[in-house]
C-alpha cells in the first residue's frame, strides 16, 4: 500500500499564497477588540512565528505544541491548521491530522490538497467511505500540479472503489494510471482484486488467495499491454490452479471472447456454475450471443441479470440492446432509458439510444443523445 | 457512514423566547446567520451562530443550527458540544440525542454514544428518515461492539429490508453474525473477507433471497470452516429456513470447535426440544445456563426442556428468570403460561397468555423472533 510521506507529496509547499493570505474574520469582525484581545493578538503572532520557525528547523514536536497553542487563540488560522496537519500526518497521528484538516477544509473548501490529505488521513483511520468521498472531491478540485500527491490520491481512490464494489470504475482508473506512467508493479494486487470482483483492499487479502489475486492482476496487466501470449498463459494457469474460485472463469472467458469466442462462451458458462448469480458473466455471454445473432439465447440471460441486480445500469443497457435487436424498439428504448437514468455517464447507452430513437423516428431525442455523447467525449468529462 | 443526514430539514420547534429578545445586535446576528446559512456560506454561518449563542446561551435554535452545521462539516467534537447545549435547554430534544450519539461515535466515546442512542430510542426515535437510518445503523454497530448481537441484527435486518444492499450494511451484518465485538473501523484486516462473506449471507437471509444466501454461506464454509462462529452462524441461517436437522449438525460442529459456545448449545437444545428430545436437550441447556446464567435464551431453553420433561416448578423458575432478562419476548411468556397452567396457577397462566398475545401482535418480524431474545436489560431498538 502507498503510505506517501509528506516530503514525497510535496505538501510543505501546498498552501498557496491565496490560501495563506486571508484569515477568516469571524469573531474579530463581530466583537470590539478589547485590551485582552489585543494582548492575545500579540501572543498569537509570537506563537505563530515560533511555530513556523520550529517547523522550518524540523523541531516537529515543538512545532506541534506551538501551532496548537496558536490555534487555541485563533482556531480559524488556516496556515496553522495546514502546517500542523501535515506534521501530524507525517508523524502518523492520522486521527489528529484528520480533525485539524476537517477544520482546514471547512475554512477553505476549495483547497484540493486539503481534501486530499484529509482523505488520506481517513484512509489510515479506516473511515473508508468518507475517505473515498474526500479523495474524489480532491480529484475534482485538482491538486495544483502536485504529481506525487495526485498519484497517491488516484491509488487510494482506485483501491477504495474496489472495496466499495465499483470494480469497473476502479479498473478504468488503474488503466488510466498506467497509461499516465504509474509503475504497474504497484497495481498488480489492486487490479487482481478488481478483476476478480473481490471487495478487499490489498492489505485485506487472505493469505490463501494472494497468489490467485496476483495471477489475475498480472494477467490483466499483460492484457492491457497487449501481451496476449503472456495473458493467455497467466489466465489459463489461474483457471487450472483455482477452478472453483469465483471470478476466475469470467476473467479468462472475457479474455477468450476476444480471441476464441467459442472457448470464451464455455468459460462464461463455467463461471455461472461456480457463481450462479454472476451478472457480468451473463451480460458478456448475452453480448456475444447478440454478436452471433443468437437473440433467443441472449434474452433470458439479460432478463435474469436485470432480475438479480435491478439497479445495475449495464444490465438494463444490455437488455435494451437485445430487445432492439429483436425488433422491440419501444421495449428496448424503455430499458435503455432506465440504464441512462441509473448511469448517465455511460457513453454506450447514449449511442444505443441515439440509434434506437433514430429508428423510431424520434429525431429530437436522437439529437439530444448526440449532444450528450459529444459532451461526455470532451476531454476532462467524467467517464 | 451510511449516508449524510440533511440536518436542517429536520423538524424544529422555534424557541418562543427568541422573539422576545430586545437586543438589536443579537437580532442582527440571528438574521445574518440565517442569511449565511441559506447562502451556503458555512464558515460565516458557523461564526455567526457561535457569536449568537455566546450572546444568548438560551438560544436553542442557535445551538441546533450550529451543531447541524458543524456536524455536516464532520467537526464532531464541536458539533457534540453544541448538541449537548441544545439538549439541555430544548423543550423537544429528541433528535438531538441521535446526533449526540452520532457525534460521540465519531469521537470514540462509544459508551456515551450508546446511552444517547438508547435515550433517542426511548423517545420513539424521532427524526426524518435519513436520521433514523443513519442513527439506527450506528446504534446497531455499537450494540455489536457490546456483544448484543441479536439486537444489532434485528436493527440491521430492518435496514436491509428498507434500504437494500450496501457495502457498509453488509460489513455491519457480517460482524454481528460472526459475533465479533468490533466496529468496522477496528477489526483485523485479514478478517475482511470472512466478514464480507458472512455479511452477504446475512443480508440475503434478511431479504429472503435464500439461493444467494446459500451461495455465500457455502463460500464461507469453503474458506473458513475452522473459524469460530462460522458453523453457528450457518446453523442459524438453516434454522430460519426450518431446516432443523441440518442446523443441528452445524451447531454440533461449532461445539466441536468451540466447546464453550453457549449460543450453539442453546440453539441445539431448542432444536432437540422441537424434535421431542427434551431429555437430551436438558443437560445441554443446563450447561449453557451454568456458563452464562444471564443469557435469557439459555434460561428459556432450559425452562422449555424442563417443561417438556414434566419438571414444571423448575421450568417456571427458569422461565421467570428468562422473563426478567427479556421481558419483551413472546415465546418466553408462552412457555411461562404453559408452566403455570401445568402447576395449576391459572390466573398467572392467563396473565402470561395475554402478555404473549400482546407481544406477538406487536412483533414486527424483521428478524426471526429467536434473534430478538437477547439480553434486554436496557431499552431496546425502535420499532
Amino acid at each position: 500500500m502507498i503510505n506517501a510521506s509528506i516530503a514525497a507529496l510535496g505538501l510543505s509547499l501546498a498552501v498557496s499564497a491565496a490560501q495563506t493570505a486571508v484569515v477568516p474574520q469571524g469573531k474579530a469582525s463581530t466583537r470590539a477588540e478589547t485590551g485582552s484581545a489585543a494582548s492575545s493578538k500579540s501572543s498569537f503572532e509570537q506563537l505563530s512565528r515560533s511555530a513556523d520557525k520550529a517547523r522550518a528547523e524540523n523541531r516537529d514536536d515543538e512545532a506541534v505544541r506551538l501551532y496548537e497553542q496558536a490555534l487555541n487563540l485563533r482556531p480559524g488560522w488556516k496556515e496553522g491548521l495546514w502546517y500542523l496537519s501535515t506534521i501530524l500526518y507525517e508523524k502518523e497521528k492520522y486521527a489528529n491530522a484528520r480533525d485539524r484538516l476537517r477544520c482546514f477544509v471547512s475554512q477553505d473548501p476549495s483547497a484540493g490538497p486539503g481534501w486530499a490529505l484529509l482523505g488520506m488521513s481517513e484512509f489510515q483511520t479506516r473511515e473508508y467511505s468518507r475517505s473515498l468521498d474526500h479523495l474524489q472531491h480532491a480529484m475534482a478540485l485538482g491538486m495544483g500540479g502536485r504529481k506525487e500527491m495526485a498519484q497517491s490520491v488516484f491509488y487510494f481512490v482506485a483501491v477504495l472503489l474496489t472495496r466499495f464494489e465499483q470494480y469497473s470504475e476502479s479498473t478504468n482508473m488503474m488503466i488510466a494510471m498506467i497509461k499516465s506512467g504509474q509503475q504497474p508493479d504497484l497495481l498488480v494486487e489492486p487490479l487482481g482484486l478488481a478483476a476478480l470482483r473481490m471487495p478487499l483492499l490489498p492489505t485485506e487479502i487472505p493469505g490463501d488467495r494472494r497468489e490467485l489475486i496476483r495471477m489475475a492482476g498480472q494477467g490483466a496487466l499483460a492484457l492491457e499491454a497487449q501481451r496476449q501470449e503472456e495473458a493467455q498463459r497467466l489466465f489459463s494457469g489461474m483457471v487450472a490452479a483455482y477452478p472453483n474460485e469465483p471470478g476466475v472463469h469470467f476473467l479468462y472467458g472475457a479474455f477468450l471472447l476476444d480471441v476464441r469466442p467459442e472457448d470464451g462462451v464455455a468459460e462464461m458458462k463455467r463461471e455461472l456454475q461456480v457463481s450462479p448469480f454472476h451478472v457480468p458473466a451473463r451480460l458478456r455471454l448475452a453480448e456475444e450471443y447478440v454478436k452471433e445473432e443468437r437473440l433467443d439465447e441472449a434474452l433470458p440471460l439479460v432478463q435474469e441479470a436485470v432480475k438479480i441486480e435491478p439497479g445495475y445500469a449495464a444490465a438494463h443497457m444490455m437488455m435494451g440492446e437485445v430487445l432492439v435487436a429483436k425488433g422491440d424498439t419501444a421495449g428496448g428504448i424503455r430499458e435503455l432509458e432506465t440504464a441512462e437514468k441509473n448511469a448517465p455517464q455511460m457513453v454506450r447507452t447514449h449511442w444505443d439510444l441515439l440509434r434506437a430513437y433514430t429508428a423510431a423516428g424520434r429525431s429530437y431525442d436522437a439529437t439530444r443523445e448526440k449532444e450528450e455523447i459529444e459532451k461526455l467525449n470532451r476531454p476532462g468529462a467524467a467517464q | 457512514m451510511l449516508m449524510a443526514v440533511p440536518l436542517l430539514a429536520l423538524f424544529f420547534t422555534a424557541n418562543p423566547a427568541l422573539q422576545q429578545t430586545p437586543q438589536n445586535s443579537f437580532d442582527k446576528i440571528v438574521k445574518d446567520a440565517e442569511v449565511a446559512r441559506t447562502a451556503d456560506r458555512v464558515p460565516d454561518a458557523i461564526e455567526l451562530y457561535s457569536e449568537g449563542v455566546r450572546l444568548r446561551p438560551s438560544w436553542s435554535e442557535g445551538w441546533w443550527s450550529l451543531g447541524s452545521l458543524l456536524y455536516d462539516q464532520d467537526r464532531f467534537p464541536e458539533a457534540q458540544a453544541a448538541f449537548k447545549r441544545f439538549a439541555a435547554i430544548a423543550t423537544n430534544p429528541g433528535p438531538a440525542y441521535a446526533f449526540l450519539g452520532l457525534c460521540e461515535y465519531e469521537t470514540r466515546e462509544y459508551d456515551q454514544a450508546l446511552k444517547h442512542f438508547q435515550a433517542w430510542g426511548s423517545k420513539g426515535s424521532p427524526g426524518n428518515d435519513a436520521l433514523i437510518d443513519v442513527a439506527g445503523f450506528h446504534w446497531a454497530l455499537l450494540l455489536t461492539r457490546e456483544g448484543r448481537f441479536p439486537e444489532a441484527l434485528y436493527l440491521l435486518a430492518g435496514k436491509a429490508q428498507k434500504l437494500g444492499r450496501s457495502p457498509a450494511l453488509v460489513e455491519a451484518m457480517g460482524l454481528a453474525s460472526l459475533r465479533m465485538t468490533n466496529l468496522p473501523e477496528d477489526y483485523p484486516q485479514e478478517r475482511r473477507d470472512l466478514v464480507w462473506l458472512a455479511g452477504q449471507a446475512a443480508f440475503y437471509s434478511a431479504v429472503h433471497e435464500h439461493d444467494r444466501e446459500e451461495e455465500y454461506a457455502n463460500k464461507l464454509l469453503i474458506h473458513y470452516s475452522w473459524e469460530p462462529n462460522v458453523h453457528y452462524f450457518r446453523g442459524t441461517l438453516l434454522g430460519f429456513q426450518k431446516e432443523r436437522a441440518e442446523a443441528a449438525k452445524e451447531y454440533q460442529q461449532e461445539l466441536q470447535l468451540s466447546p464453550q459456545h453457549v449460543p450453539a448449545m442453546v440453539e441445539l437444545a431448542l432444536v432437540q426440544i422441537d424434535d421431542f428430545n427434551a431429555a437430551e436437550a436438558t443437560p445441554l441447556a443446563e450447561r449453557a445456563v451454568a456458563l452464562d446464567s444471564r443469557n435469557s435464551r439459555a434460561q428459556f431453553a432450559l425452562g422449555r426442556a424442563l417443561l417438556e420433561t414434566d419438571r414444571f416448578q423448575e421450568s417456571a423458575d427458569h422461565l421467570e428468570i428468562a422473563k426478567r432478562l427479556a421481558p419483551d419476548s413472546a415465546p418466553i411468556r408462552f412457555g411461562l403460561a404453559k408452566a403455570y397452567r401445568a402447576l395449576g396457577r391459572t390466573k398467572e397462566a392467563e396473565r402470561e397468555s395475554a402478555a404473549f398475545l400482546s407481544l406477538k401482535a406487536k412483533d414486527e418480524v424483521l428478524a426471526p423472533t429467536q434473534q430478538k431474545n437477547g439480553n434486554r436489560e436496557q431499552a431496546g431498538p425502535p420499532k
